[in-house]
């Protein structure tokens, strides 16, 4: 899979999306859906809110001892028999995975979700080797055949229609032309899949959390596909942010109240699977990756953010995502957290993110783990503009309104003149090329007389 | 080395202590004489279908009922004694399975959760890998949350795993479809 990273800005790419206004529609509901399921799994519970705030703690805790609980989390894996290793950047993690595929002479691989080996775009660097590699979750695959990345972290294929899926099983899989049924098509999945799983080298799978205590980790899935690939395969590699850590056991009582139930509403995952010993004649390995999270650490203002449990409850409630589109935040992890992890990755390519938001709050008021997403999201708008990526355009349109706002007469005079033009000239105003608040909009009816002149003839009276 | 460099940036760049919450977790909102109904009632939500039996004799005549058993079938039920197949070092040839039965050492009401460790399943694969699974639940090994759970459970299995249900996805356009990579089905048999 080729995973090509453009410096595409959100915006035209969401113009893109947007010009299928059925579409979109389509794509809003479908979202809003999940995150109304969400609501009513959350509603359940009437601890809740008090759930979410120990999760935050415990996470606030974890990243305030991060050094020890990698280092407990290394000698107690291992201890039992998981080789540890720790990667400083994508680079480093992909060949690190490389190697270990070299050293076992494995070329056929599977591969269960993992946002960190998207992040790392480990897929095209291990075919560019010569490793095939099987993207198992069924979202995944699709998408994957389709020779595109993943528009949602937990719902990869959620842009997808099942004519779209029909199409694609049809030529690479050989389902009947047209057909559509997703069950049918499942089934064809599973086939196909299960031959992969019965013939992989090497399994590799993300991790939802590791235990520092027990030195082992958790994998959740619905389809058991981390699990086919990890039971079958000779070698299992789990790869994992060094942010995934907690201290004991007895935590992911709590994140796994909340993962499931964040994400889509379920009570829990099908499966959630603890692996803390390699099986009887099998090879473990943990890969520990920073990739800029330790530099994400050391920001008070946007450490809150490596708190993430890569639940999705941000992108199914965020408007933005909704009507955008994953494919247009052009980054492994979109919508919100991707907003304001991105630009800590690579400033430049991702400039565009952090603006891609009405600061609404909704993603704040969804995440499980208390993630301050709207204020990070600002806050990244001030570091972007004293490091000068702001376009131009945007940056003489603040330059402007400061100008015009820091001045009482300017301002009363171009609100007299605005008022003016539109009273006269109303099909300039409304005209989109001029005036871009005018697009999607109409102007309203120019007001006979300002605020300000209305009062101070209130005054007289 | 990666190691050193990532440990020192942490400790340079991490923030002060702060504490852990006191209490972790909540009491249950299920009271116990609904742990049973609620646990068979989150059975049929994730897709399985739940059973209250009263013995192990009515678990092995439904089974007998339902189940085809001249494929191949494994049990580590003690009391089900319907193995016809032997597993071999080639994890391949289980792909033949059609039900393996199994026994859960607790379970969890507010998701249908069930426990399964190295030492009840021996080999990993086996309730990922049949088509059908059928657990065994005792309702003295019932609670209510996930909390509660990791009380109960031994973290230090080499390896074991919550199974809620058959396998299933949603990603064609968000259909649910019972049975993806795992098992199809599902049946729970709660006993007393």
């Amino acid at each position: 899979m080729e995973t090509t990273v453009k410096t595409t800005h959100h915006a035209e790419a969401a113009a893109a999306f947007l010009r299928d206004e059925e579409n979109v529609d389509w794509h809003n509901e479908t979202l809003w859906f999940v995150r109304s399921k969400r609501d009513k799994a959350a509603n359940t519970l009437p601890e809740w809110e008090d759930l979410r705030e120990q999760a935050s703690r415990i996470k606030n805790h974890s990243l305030s001892r991060l050094d020890d609980y990698l280092l407990e989390l290394e000698k107690n894996a291992q201890q039992n028999g998981i080789t540890v290793h720790w990667a400083s950047d994508a680079d480093e993690h992909n060949r690190i995975v490389l190697d270990i595929m070299r050293q076992h002479n494995a070329t056929q691989v599977v591969k269960s979700k993992s946002m960190l080996t998207e992040e790392c775009h480990l897929n095209p660097y291990l075919i560019k080797h010569g490793i095939d590699v099987i993207d198992t979750d069924l979202g995944e695959r699709i998408v994957q055949l389709r020779n595109e990345p993943p528009s949602h972290i937990v719902l990869p294929a959620i842009h997808l229609k099942k004519k779209h899926i029909g199409d694609l099983f049809h030529q690479h899989l050989g389902t009947d032309a047209g057909a559509t049924d997703p069950q049918y098509l499942t089934e064809a999945a599973r086939i196909h899949l299960r031959q992969k799983f019965l013939l992989a080298d090497v399994a590799i799978t993300g991790v939802n959390f590791a235990v520092a205590e027990t030195g082992g980790f958790v994998v959740c899935t619905n389809e058991g596909n981390a699990d086919l690939g990890a039971h079958l395969a000779k070698v299992h590699i789990a790869c994992m942010g060094i942010e995934k850590v907690i201290p004991k056991g007895e935590h992911l009582g709590v994140f796994l109240r909340l993962l499931a139930r964040s994400a889509t509403g379920q009570t829990t995952t099908t499966y959630t699977s603890h692996f803390r010993r390699p099986a009887p004649g099998q090879t473990m390995h943990l890969v520990l990756v920073d990739n800029g999270r330790t530099r994400q650490l050391a920001s008070p203002d946007f450490r809150n953010s490596l708190k993430c449990i890569r639940c999705g409850a941000c992108m199914n409630t965020c408007p933005v995502y909704r009507r955008s589109g994953g494919h247009s935040y052009h980054t492994a992890i979109a919508g919100p957290i991707g907003s304001i992890l991105a630009p800590n990755i690579d400033m430049k390519q991702y400039a565009d993110l952090p603006f891609a938001s009405t600061l609404c709050g909704s993603c704040t008021n969804v995440c499980p783990v208390k993630i301050d997403i709207h204020q990070q999201l600002y806050k990244w708008r001030q570091v972007l503009g004293e490091a000068g990526a702001i376009e131009p355009t945007k940056k003489a349109g603040m330059t402007g309104m400061d100008v015009l706002f820091s001045r009482p007469g300017l301002y009363r005079f171009a609100g007299r003149a605005g008022r003016r033009l539109m009273k006269l000239f109303p099909s300039l105003a409304n005209n989109g090329k001029l005036n871009p608040w005018a697009i999607h909009r109409d102007m309203p009816e120019p007001p006979a007389q300002s605020f300000r002149d209305w009062y101070a003839e209130q005054e007289k009276k | 080395m990666s190691r050193e460099r990532i440990l020192s940036a942490i400790r340079q760049g991490k923030p002060d202590l702060q504490p852990l919450p006191e209490v972790i977790g909540f009491p249950s909102n299920i009271a116990d004489a609904d742990l049973a109904d609620t646990f068979l009632a989150m059975v049929k939500t994730n897709g399985g279908i739940g059973v209250r039996v009263s013995s192990l004799d009515e678990v092995l005549a439904q089974i007998t009922s339902e189940y085809d058993l001249t494929l191949p079938t494994l049990s580590h039920v003690a009391g089900l004694d319907l193995n016809n197949f032997t597993p071999t070092e080639n994890l391949r040839l289980l792909d033949d399975l059609n039900l393996v039965v199994l026994e859960g050492q607790v379970a969890v009401a507010e998701n249908a959760a069930i426990w399964f460790d190295e030492a009840t399943l021996g080999i990993r694969a086996l309730p990922f890998i049949t088509l059908n699974v059928v657990a065994i639940v005792s309702e003295r090994h019932l609670v209510g949350t996930m909390h509660e759970v990791y009380k109960r459970v031994d973290l230090n299995t080499s390896f074991g795993t919550f199974i809620a249900g058959p396998s299933k996805t949603a990603d064609i356009e968000q259909s649910l479809v019972i049975g993806a990579h795992g098992s199809k089905t599902m049946t729970v048999f709660l006993l007393p």
